[in-house]
């Protein structure tokens, strides 16, 4: 259970000091980031981790919390204003956020953006609080082969639900299973796909890599649209959102709340999906659905409360069984590991006080992004609007700086080019990013655990499907793969249809 | 507009991941195979046998014409930024510790912003030089992280 007083002991250390400044810089930088279309928040985590070498575990994990939940709140701020999400996850802010913009209200819209968001994101980082350590506890009686089949559960989502094709997703994956084994066996201690390169024995650096694939890539997409970048000349007025408007958005607020929440718990993904089924779902259940798409406030809170909602669920698997729930939580999970931390149960057995100073950081990142957001909803706005010829160079050279920094040699320097350039042509010709880096995590965890199921047992294979457990956790696995492959089918059918001539 | 479709791409990608696909049954033949390691060959060969599958798959999709289309077909013009961004970048991470962090930086941040299109000499040099500048003071005195200092040193 959850520890009160660590709890509170934790937000104190939290609003203190250096963590306080943190949070604060975390959260407005990680604004900036999601206002700025084509910039994530993965990216912007991606790319701000090594900046965070120098600071204690807390004060960096606080100012990477706060751009990760600023960042999934603010690519609501450019849906809103020129039609065009900041992030995936504010897809489906466009469809009611950009029809109230035009009609003079984008004031509004991102004010009840920044609320929705809010309520979202705290819900979610009470729930992470409440329910991580049960959970935690929980993992605790897992041995080598439930690890695996948690393992194999979360490739066969992150595969089969990536991108807009499964199969692209699965080679992605597997490429990312690939990578994962270069360097020393980790049981044998002999090299593995090595070249005899003395560079590779340690496999690819871990860090340099995420830079390149979700920060160095998204920089080289830029490039493309560097001159086409759209305006904004909106005037915010009435940001802050009347009470009644609030209590009209109640029940769309709950709902999203669970939603955004269970999709996040889910394996591999989170808000760019939750936001979706959040606004869908508020339509289909609403008195007025044909107003939804015109410019209404639900249609903003729904997707907004969702994206966020999804925060702390994606961090919950990660944080409890080393599992991230999405690509940005992965990298939160090499941030954490950068400060010699390793997520999973263990994390709340050994460094309860730490793991406590996380949940108060996560309720608090929430808080923090919802003041600025309102405070400086104007400043956000012209961020949109900002140079790119100048911000994708500081983009460039902060990825490569900061992959350097990590251990001061070339070789990780050259590691984030070459896979930022990979990550571009990925992206380019669709192949998602995601399921090669949550792989590689995966990947790692699945066949050490496999391998140590294998000794467990003198080399018998069936402990991975004797064990109650595991083998409740594997049939979910190949349940989610049977119905990906289904729901392909379907979408390619109906596509088959939309293009036969009538 | 059309979108063109992936076709040559996916055919492409196919035939790159056989050789890598041989490699890993190649290599991995040759791995140790004793009890108490477990059972080393088992995954990376499970792996190749489904990227193998995988590669199949894709080929014969796209031979018959299911591939899917690109997104947003990347134009003559944007195509020659990015080549000439990808090398540039190539060419600073290759001299940036021959060099020094700060000269080429400050050379990376012109030829950037001349490949996008930058002509006002008057914004571009201040951004240049005081870019390198600023990072190399946050990264050596409030980080600890020293940087290339190349010819400097």
């Amino acid at each position: 259970m959850v520890d009160l007083g660590l709890l509170l002991k934790g937000f104190g250390t939290v609003l203190s000091g250096y963590n306080l400044i943190a949070l604060v810089l975390g959260s407005f930088m990680g604004i900036i980031v999601g206002a700025i279309p084509g910039l994530t928040a993965t990216m912007g985590i991606a790319l701000l981790v090594p900046f965070t070498f120098g600071m204690s575990p807390i004060t960096g994990i606080v100012m990477l919390l706060g751009i990760y939940t600023g960042g999934i709140y603010g690519g609501g701020i450019a849906s809103i204003l020129i039609k065009t999400p900041g992030t995936p996850a504010a897809a489906a802010t466009v469809f009611d956020g950009y029809p109230m913009a035009q009609k003079g209200l984008a004031g509004k819209a991102i004010g009840m953006a920044t609320v929705a968001s809010g309520i979202g994101g705290t819900f979610t980082a009470l729930c992470l609080t409440f329910f991580a350590p049960i959970l935690a506890n929980f993992a605790l009686r897992f041995s080598a082969p439930e690890y695996f089949a948690l393992a194999v559960f979360g490739l066969s989502v992150v595969v089969s639900l990536a991108g807009r094709s499964p199969l692209k997703g699965l080679i992605s994956g597997a490429l990312g299973l690939l990578i994962a084994m270069v360097g020393l066996d980790p049981m044998g201690g002999f090299p593995r796909f090595t070249f005899g390169l003395i560079e590779l024995t340690g496999g690819f650096s871990f860090v340099p890599m995420l830079i390149g694939l979700f920060a160095l890539s998204e920089g080289f997409r830029q490039v493309e649209t560097i001159l086409t970048a759209p305006k904004v000349k909106a005037v915010l007025k009435d940001i802050f959102p009347k009470l009644r408007e609030l209590r009209a958005c109640t029940v769309t607020f709950i709902r999203s709340c669970v939603i955004g929440l269970i999709v996040g718990i889910t394996p591999a993904i989170g808000a760019e999906t939750s936001c979706f089924i959040s606004y869908t779902e508020a339509k289909r259940t609403s008195k007025h659905p044909e107003k939804f798409g015109t410019g209404i406030l639900e249609g903003v809170a729904a997707p907004q409360c969702a994206e966020n909602a999804s925060t702390g669920g994606d961090m919950l698997p990660m944080l409890t069984l080393g599992i991230p729930g999405d690509a940005a939580t992965a990298v939160l999970m090499g941030a954490l590991t950068i400060h010699n931390l390793q997520p999973g149960p263990l994390l709340f057995r050994d460094h309860r006080e730490l793991v406590h100073q996380i949940f108060g950081g996560m309720i608090l990142a929430n808080f923090m992004f919802v003041m600025l957001g309102l405070t400086f909803a104007r400043f956000f706005a012209r961020v949109v609007n900002i140079d790119r010829r100048y911000l994708v160079p500081l983009i460039f050279i902060a990825c490569m700086v900061g992959a350097y920094s990590i251990n001061n040699v070339m070789y990780d320097l050259v590691t984030c080019v070459v896979f930022g350039f990979i990550g571009y042509l990925m992206i380019r010709y669709d192949y998602p990013v995601s399921p090669m880096v949550l792989a590689q995590i995966l990947g790692a965890m699945m066949e050490s655990n496999f391998r140590r199921s294998l000794v467990m047992s003198s080399g018998d294979p069936l402990i991975l499907v004797t064990r109650p457990i595991a083998l409740i956790i594997l049939i979910l696995a190949v349940f989610a793969t049977v119905t990906a492959i289904r729901r392909q089918r379907k979408s390619q059918q109906a596509q088959a249809a939309m293009e036969t001539p009538t | 507009m059309v979108q063109p479709s992936m076709k040559k791409g996916d055919i492409l990608v196919a035939l790159m991941l056989v050789p890598i696909c041989l490699y890993v049954f190649y290599e991995s033949g040759k791995w140790p195979k004793q009890a108490l390691i477990g059972a080393p060959t088992l995954i990376p060969w499970g792996v190749a046998f489904v990227l193998l599958f995988a590669a199949g798959l894709q080929l014969v999709r796209a031979l018959s014409g299911k591939s899917l289309t690109l997104g947003e077909p990347l134009g003559r013009a944007n195509r020659r930024r990015v080549i000439f961004i990808a090398l540039l970048t190539g060419g600073y991470a290759s001299l940036v510790s021959y060099v020094g962090f700060l000269i080429t930086t400050l050379l990376y941040l012109l030829l950037f912003g001349l490949v996008v299109g930058e002509r006002r000499w008057t914004r571009l040099i201040p951004f240049a030089v005081i870019v390198p500048v600023a990072i190399y003071m946050i990264f050596a005195t409030t980080l600890n992280v020293p940087l290339p200092s190349g010819w400097f040193r």
